[in-house]
C-alpha cells in the first residue's frame, strides 16, 4: 500500500506548518531581544497602547471577514496553529516557572535573552500577538453572522481575548507604590522598587492608629547551650490559655494563670496593663522529676526582656503568637477635597478615586508595638476590561459544564 | 481529638483493601456486591468523618498545608471512582482511585505534621474556601481522568479497545477543566483583594496556568478529531504536570520568592 504523505507547505496546511511557524516566531523574538541586549518590549502607556490594541483588533477582525475563504487565513485562525501557540505559551511559561524571575547578572546570556523576565520579553509578546490573531480570526467567523448556538464559544474565546490582551497591553499602566506612615502623621509620597525617587501621589494618607492582634503565644522548650528549639514532630503547637497543660519527655506543664497584657508591678507581681504597654504573662506550674514549682514567664517586648523558667539547663519559654490580623485606621484627603475615613486590613482594601489602598505591612521588629504602617496604593485603569473578560470566561464555563453534562446523557 | 490520624488512616486503608477484594470476588458471587461497596465506601466515610473532627479541633478548615490537602484528596478521589461506577458502569476505576488515596495517606503517615491552628491574615478571606475546594475537586477529577487514561493505554498495548473507558476519561477531563478554570479565576479575583494584583506570574500561578493549558490543549485536540485512542497517552501524561503542581513547585529554584510557600511542610 502506498501512503500518500502531504509534503511541507502543500495545501491544506496543518500541524507541521503550525509548529514550524510558531518556532520561528519564538526564535525571532529571542533574536530581537538579543539585538536589544535584553531590553524587553517597549513600554507604551495610555492612550497609545489602547489605540494600538484597537487597531490590532480591527485588523484581525477585518482580515478574518475579508479573507475568510483564503486557505492561509483559515489556517491562521484554525485549531492546529492554536494548539502550536498554546504549546509555545506553555513552553515559555515553563521557562518562567523554572528559572527564577528577577534580576540576573547584566550581560549574561540569561539577561541578554531576557529569560529572567520572560513575561515581558519579545518572544513571549510575539507569541501572545500570534495567539490573539489566531483566536481573533476564529472569533470573527463565529461572531458574524451571530448565532445563539455559538454563545459558549464566543464567551470563552472573546473573554480570553479581552483578559489576555488587556492584561498584557495594560501592564505598563499599572502603578503600585508603598506609602510608609507613622502613627499621627500623614504622607503623600509613594516608593517603588524600580526607582529611588518617591512619587507624589494625588492624595495624602493620615494614619490615626495601627493595631495588631496576635494568636495566643506558644510554649516551647529551648536548649540555650545548642541554641535549639526542642520541637517534636507531630506534636500539636501549644497555645497558651489558662488551664492548658502540656507534657514533653518527663516535663509536665500547666498554665495556672494567663494575662494577655501585663507588666510587673512595684511588688514584682505581673498585673494587667493597657494594650499598648503590656505583654503576655503566664504563670506555669512545672513538674519535672523533683518537687513541682510555679513561675511567671513572658514573651518580652521591644522594651523588656522575655522571662523564661529554668528546668535545669533547659528553658521553658513563651514565644509571641503569629499575627492574626493587623489594621490601620486612616483618613485620606484627595487633591480636590474628597475625603474618606476607614480602617484598612489584609483582604480589606479600600477604593479611593481610582486607586486601591492595601494594608501591606508594618515594622516587624516591633510587632504589635509597631508605630509604622506600610500601605500599598495601586492604580490599574485596565482592570474593568480584564474583569469583563474573566466574567465572560466564567459564564462560558457554566454553559460548558451544563452542555458537557447534557452531552453525556446522549453518549 | 476523638480519633487520631494514624488510626483513621489505617482504618480507611483496611476498609478499602477488604472492599476491593470482596468486589473482585463478587464477580463470582453477586451477593458480595453490596457488602463490598459498603465496606469500601465506609473507608471513605472514615476519612470524611476524620476531616470533620479535625476541622472542629483546629477551629479553621484544614486546607492550609499540603498535608491537610492530602486528607481531602484521600477522601474525594475514591468518591470520584464510586461516582464513575454509578454513572458510567465502569467498575475498575475505583480500585486505582482507592490505591491513589492510600498513597496520599501513606505520605501523611510518613511525614506527620506539627498541628498549627493559626491562619495567616491573607488566608482569612471569603475566597479561601471556594478557591481551594474548587481546585481540590478539579484535581481529583483530573487525577481520575489520568488514571482512566492510563488504564486505556495499557489496554491498547494489549490491543484491546475500551470505548466506555475513553468516554469516562474524556468527561472527567472536561469537568476537571471547568473546575480548574473556576479555580484559576477565583484565585485571580482573590489575589487582587489580598495582594493587590490579579496575576503576578508567581511560580505557583505559573504552574496552575500550565496545567490549565495542558487540558485546554487536550480539549482542542479532541475537537479537531485527533484519534481518541492517541489522546489517552496525552491524558495519562498530563498527570505529571498535576504532580508538579501538587508537590513539585516548592522544590523548584523559582519558588524562592513565591507568595504561596505557606503551603510548605
Ligand atoms: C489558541 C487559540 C484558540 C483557537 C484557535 C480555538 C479554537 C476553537 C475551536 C475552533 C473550537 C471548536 C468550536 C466548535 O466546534 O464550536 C474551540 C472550542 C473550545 N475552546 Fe477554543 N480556541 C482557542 C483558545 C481557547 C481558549 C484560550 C479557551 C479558554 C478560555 C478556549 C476554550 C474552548 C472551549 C472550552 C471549547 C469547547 C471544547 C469542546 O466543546 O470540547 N479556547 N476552540
Amino acid at each position: 500500500m502506498v501512503v500518500v504523505r502531504r509534503r511541507w507547505f502543500q495545501a491544506p496546511w496543518e500541524f507541521r506548518e503550525a509548529f514550524l511557524v510558531t518556532a520561528m516566531v519564538i526564535v525571532a523574538g529571542f533574536f530581537v531581544e538579543y539585538l536589544g541586549a535584553g531590553g524587553g518590549i517597549p513600554l507604551l502607556h495610555l492612550p497609545v497602547n489602547a489605540i494600538a490594541l484597537v487597531i490590532f483588533a480591527l485588523m484581525v477582525l477585518g482580515a478574518g471577514l475579508a479573507f475568510r475563504n483564503s486557505a492561509v487565513v483559515q489556517w491562521l485562525g484554525g485549531i492546529p496553529l492554536g494548539l502550536a501557540l498554546i504549546f509555545a505559551i506553555a513552553v515559555l511559561s515553563l521557562i518562567g516557572g523554572i528559572v527564577p524571575q528577577g534580576d540576573a547578572v547584566a550581560g549574561s546570556l540569561s539577561a541578554m535573552l531576557r529569560i529572567n523576565q520572560i513575561f515581558s520579553s519579545w518572544p513571549f509578546f510575539l507569541t501572545v500577538l500570534f495567539f490573539l490573531a489566531n483566536l481573533g480570526l476564529g472569533l470573527s467567523w463565529k461572531l458574524f453572522p451571530f448565532s445563539m448556538k455559538n454563545l459558549q464559544f464566543i464567551l470563552f474565546h472573546a473573554g480570553f481575548w479581552l483578559a489576555l490582551s488587556c492584561g498584557i497591553f495594560g501592564s505598563t499602566d499599572l502603578q503600585r507604590f508603598v506609602v510608609p506612615i507613622e502613627i499621627g502623621k500623614a504622607n503623600n509620597l509613594g516608593y517603588s522598587m524600580n526607582s529611588d525617587t518617591p512619587q507624589q501621589l494625588p492624595f495624602s494618607i493620615f494614619l490615626q492608629n495601627f493595631s495588631l492582634e496576635e494568636y495566643p503565644p506558644q510554649l516551647l522548650l529551648y536548649d540555650p547551650q545548642n541554641d535549639k528549639l526542642l520541637v517534636e514532630r507531630s506534636q500539636a503547637i501549644i497555645q497558651v490559655r489558662k488551664g492548658v497543660t502540656a507534657s514533653w519527655k518527663g516535663v509536665e506543664v500547666e498554665v495556672v494563670d494567663y494575662l494577655s497584657y501585663a507588666l510587673r508591678g512595684s511588688d514584682g507581681e505581673p498585673q494587667a496593663a493597657d494594650r499598648k504597654a503590656g505583654m503576655p504573662f503566664a504563670k506555669v506550674r512545672i513538674s519535672s522529676g523533683g518537687a513541682p514549682f510555679e513561675a511567671w514567664i513572658s514573651t518580652g517586648s521591644p522594651m523588656l526582656k522575655p522571662e523564661a523558667a529554668d528546668l535545669g539547663g533547659i528553658l521553658l519559654i513563651m514565644v509571641p503568637g503569629s499575627p492574626k490580623s493587623f489594621n490601620s485606621a486612616v483618613s485620606i484627603q484627595g487633591e480636590n477635597g474628597e475625603q474618606k475615613t476607614a480602617t484598612l486590613g489584609v483582604n480589606q482594601p479600600l477604593s479611593f478615586s481610582g486607586w486601591k489602598l492595601y494594608q501591606m505591612g508594618y515594622d516587624e521588629k516591633m510587632g504589635k508595638w509597631s508605630q509604622l504602617s506600610l500601605i500599598e496604593v495601586i492604580r490599574d485603569p485596565w482592570l474593568p476590561a480584564v474583569y469583563l473578560g474573566l466574567f465572560m470566561i466564567m459564564a462560558g464555563n457554566i454553559l460548558f459544564f451544563w452542555n458537557g453534562i447534557k452531552h453525556s446523557e446522549v453518549a | 481529638m476523638v480519633i487520631d490520624f494514624n488510626t483513621a488512616a489505617i482504618l480507611a486503608m483496611v476498609c478499602w483493601t477488604i472492599g476491593s477484594l470482596l468486589d473482585l470476588l463478587s464477580r463470582k458471587s453477586a451477593a458480595l456486591k453490596l457488602p463490598a461497596f459498603l465496606i469500601a465506601f465506609g473507608g471513605t466515610m472514615v476519612m470524611v468523618a476524620y476531616i470533620a473532627i479535625y476541622w472542629s479541633f483546629l477551629g479553621r478548615p484544614p486546607l492550609r498545608t499540603l498535608g491537610e490537602t492530602r486528607l481531602w484528596y484521600a477522601a474525594l478521589i475514591p468518591l470520584a471512582g464510586f461516582l464513575v461506577e454509578y454513572r458510567w458502569k465502569i467498575s475498575w476505576l475505583k480500585y486505582y482511585c482507592m490505591a491513589l488515596a492510600g498513597f496520599f495517606l501513606v505520605i501523611n503517615l510518613l511525614h506527620p505534621e506539627v498541628f498549627d491552628k493559626t491562619l495567616m491574615p491573607a488566608l482569612q478571606s471569603p475566597w479561601f474556601i471556594p478557591h481551594v475546594v474548587v481546585y481540590l475537586v478539579g484535581y481529583v477529577l483530573l487525577a481520575a481522568s489520568s488514571v482512566a487514561a492510563l488504564h486505556n493505554v495499557s489496554l491498547q498495548l494489549r490491543s484491546k479497545k475500551n470505548d466506555a473507558g475513553e468516554t469516562a476519561a474524556h468527561y472527567l477531563a472536561l469537568l476537571g477543566f471547568v473546575l480548574l478554570t473556576f479555580g484559576l479565576i477565583f484565585g485571580a479575583l482573590w489575589a487582587k483583594e489580598a495582594w493587590g494584583h490579579y496575576w503576578t506570574w508567581d511560580p505557583k500561578e505559573t504552574w496552575a496556568f500550565l496545567s490549565w493549558l495542558a487540558y485546554l490543549g487536550y480539549l482542542h485536540a479532541f475537537r479537531y478529531k485527533i484519534d481518541r485512542g492517541k489522546l489517552q497517552w496525552y491524558l495519562a501524561l498530563s498527570f505529571i504536570v498535576l504532580l508538579v503542581c501538587w508537590f513539585g513547585v516548592n522544590y523548584l529554584p523559582s519558588a524562592q520568592n513565591s507568595v504561596h510557600t505557606y503551603t510548605q511542610s
